[in-house]
């Protein structure tokens, strides 16, 4: 537990570093359309003493925990008591409202201008403390510490890291905004504080994350028109082109090892799949064929990746062996499966399907064979799978407006997050961070 | 691949181009061939013998024919944006005509490039939209080479659904965003 604290610390600074470029940009609105019917009955209580601080860390807890669509909270209109510790708590209170779980805790500004926040978790049928833990953060970190809260309880109770400490990074276009209709930002999980990137007049596309947070990658066509990809460390904002082919410079995505690219190039007149090692710059060509081959994503062990490919035709999907560059075809159901994703245990593959027109996001069970449609928009594309594999982070159009959405990798729950300005496109969910 | 032309339209089409005379790029050289003289006395024309444009107004414009439509092409190097069919990289028999005006003017004036932008519609996933639209500037690239146009003088960018000229989400707007730009990057006719 005190390494997890320290390692949040660090990952604050960090933050604060980045924040500071970030004017008032938009944030993401959050809306649960579908949560699972047996979602858990949990009372997040009304932290005592938020009153007066920058942020209702009890507030974001909740939020966080519905957002899941894994919990149901109580209103706080319909809780018969308001307990701050364990000493305060009612359990029966809670009982006969049909209650799980209780998280109760308060706020205290410190002489700092920091503020001291400690909370408990309860099991109320067994009538047992489950978590207590308490963290003093400079008002700024309030929200981090809430994310850190949410990411305990929810490790708690479902046996699964949450997720609620991530970020996403996107591509957002205003048509209205003749200098730079295009920017790259990133925000927290839930939509807050967001940070651009890159601004620029020319389209920006396909971003993604290194292993380890620090940097992303995508690609810009900044330069006359023409496409490059940039690696880019966020907290330094320092970036390198690492690629500006003839051609097609396209859909990079790290190594699990943080060591190399995997990218699309049309240099040889054809989309192929190559690999890039960001340290010497070797490049390695690693399809040859005539029809495209193109979004590569690797599988966690490193040794292979999936990729659109169109050699039978339509898109499909296909698996490759780095090594000795085998490749063999992974989906088969419908004429159209492209953009594959792949949860972190390397089971699912997550990809865009279409069926009678329309664009969904099914998942592959790789294990099972199994294939399941798990969106019901229609223009659905670029889904992210969550580093704890609970969700899916998608772009789609509401309203013939570009917007991301969410589903839990089995369809049960649904999370609109609507823009409030301009197309909001391609989604890319952190690694933990 | 889905039928995309009534055929009234049709027939339209097929009279506008025995008028021009135009042969597709693949078979060019017959093109070139002067018609051979019959060995009938010769007949004075009744009529001169101006071609016959379509009145095109009369043609439905629809989102299936959108891109083969004669309105969208006057045979001059004015047309800079060339329209595909769905999930089609071939390059429309009404743009041939267009397509040949550019390539005389580029071999004519080796001083002038083009920059094809390749585009495509906003259905499917980004990156394979990409390269879908880089077969189609490969397309007219192929169709300019054929003329004659040194590849030196022709430079194609692939910007898939990133750059839509229509803003909607109709199969119209969907026609008019599957296309390649020819844009003149040094001596513009």
């Amino acid at each position: 537990m005190k390494l997890m604290k320290h390692r949040s610390t660090q990952a604050f600074m960090v933050i604060l570093v980045m924040l500071w470029a970030s004017a008032a940009s938009a944030e993401l609105l959050i809306r649960v359309t579908e949560g699972r019917v047996d979602a858990v009955p949990i009372a997040v209580v009304p932290f005592a003493g938020a009153q007066g601080a920058p942020e209702d860390v009890s507030q974001i807890v909740q939020a966080d925990l519905h957002r899941s669509g894994q919990f149901k909270p109580l209103p706080a209109e319909d809780m018969l008591s308001r307990p701050s510790n364990e000493s305060e708590m009612i359990y029966r209170d809670f009982r006969v409202l049909g209650m799980e779980y209780v998280v109760a805790g308060s706020m205290k500004a410190l002489e700092s201008g920091g503020y001291e926040v400690k909370y408990a978790l309860f099991d109320v049928s067994r009538q047992v403390k489950l978590l207590e833990e308490s963290y003093r953060p400079p008002a700024s970190q309030l929200r981090d510490v809430a994310h850190a809260i949410s990411d305990r309880i929810y490790e708690q109770l479902t046996g699964i890291p949450g997720a609620f400490s991530t970020k996403i990074l996107y591509v957002t276009y205003n048509r209205n905004d003749g200098k730079n209709p295009y920017q790259l930002q990133y925000a927290d999980a839930d939509g807050h504080r967001v940070t651009t990137i890159l601004r620029s007049k020319e389209p920006i596309m396909s971003p993604t994350w290194s292993p380890d947070g620090r940097k992303v990658a995508y690609v810009s066509f900044e330069n006359q028109g023409l496409p490059s990809i940039y690696v880019h460390e966020l907290a330094t904002t320092q970036r390198e082109k690492v690629s500006s082919f003839k051609g097609i410079n396209g859909a990079p995505d790290w190594s699990p090892d943080g060591q190399k690219l995997a990218l699309t190039l049309s240099r040889d007149g054809n989309p192929e799949i190559y690999m890039l090692d960001l340290n010497t710059k070797a490049l390695t060509r690693l399809t040859q064929h005539y029809g495209i081959d193109t979004e590569p994503r690797w599988l966690p062990d490193g040794k292979s990746l999936v990729f659109t490919s169109s050699r039978s035709g339509g898109p499909q999907i296909y698996k490759l062996n780095i090594n000795d560059k085998s490749v063999r075809r992974v989906s088969f159901q419908g004429a159209y499966n492209a953009r594959s994703d792949v949860t972190p245990d390397g089971r699912y593959l997550v990809y865009v399907h279409r069926r009678n027109g329309s664009f969904n996001v099914g998942v592959q069970d790789l294990q099972r064979g199994t294939f399941n449609i798990v969106t019901r928009t229609d223009m659905d594309e670029s889904p992210s799978v969550a580093p704890n594999g609970s969700m899916v982070i998608y772009g789609t159009q509401d309203g013939g407006t570009g917007v991301l959405q969410a589903v839990s990798i089995d369809g049960r729950v649904k999370v609109e997050l609507p823009s409030k300005e301009g197309e909001v496109r391609e989604p890319a969910w952190s690694p933990f961070l | 691949m889905r039928s995309f032309l009534n055929p009234l339209f049709a027939l339209m089409l097929a009279a506008v181009l025995a008028a021009c005379s135009s042969t597709p790029a693949e078979d060019d050289s017959s093109a070139t061939t002067a018609p051979e003289p019959t060995d009938t006395s010769p007949v004075t024309p009744v009529e001169p013998a101006t071609p016959v444009k379509p009145d095109t107004s009369s043609i439905p414009l629809t989102a299936d024919n959108f891109y083969n439509h004669p309105s969208n092409y006057d045979g001059t190097t004015d047309t800079r944006v060339i329209y595909f069919a769905f999930d089609s990289n071939t390059v429309p028999a009404a743009a041939f005509e267009t397509l040949r005006a550019h390539a005389t003017y580029l071999k004519n004036n080796s001083n002038a490039k083009v920059r094809l932008e390749g585009h495509a519609d906003e259905r499917g996933t980004r990156e394979y939209n990409v390269a879908l639209s880089e077969r189609r500037s490969q397309a007219v690239e192929k169709f300019l080479r054929v003329q004659g146009v040194s590849s030196s003088q022709i430079d194609v960018v692939s910007y898939g659904e990133e750059k839509p000229a229509a803003s909607g989400h109709s199969e119209m707007d969907w026609a008019k965003n599957r296309r390649v730009e020819i844009n003149y990057t040094a001596g513009t006719p």
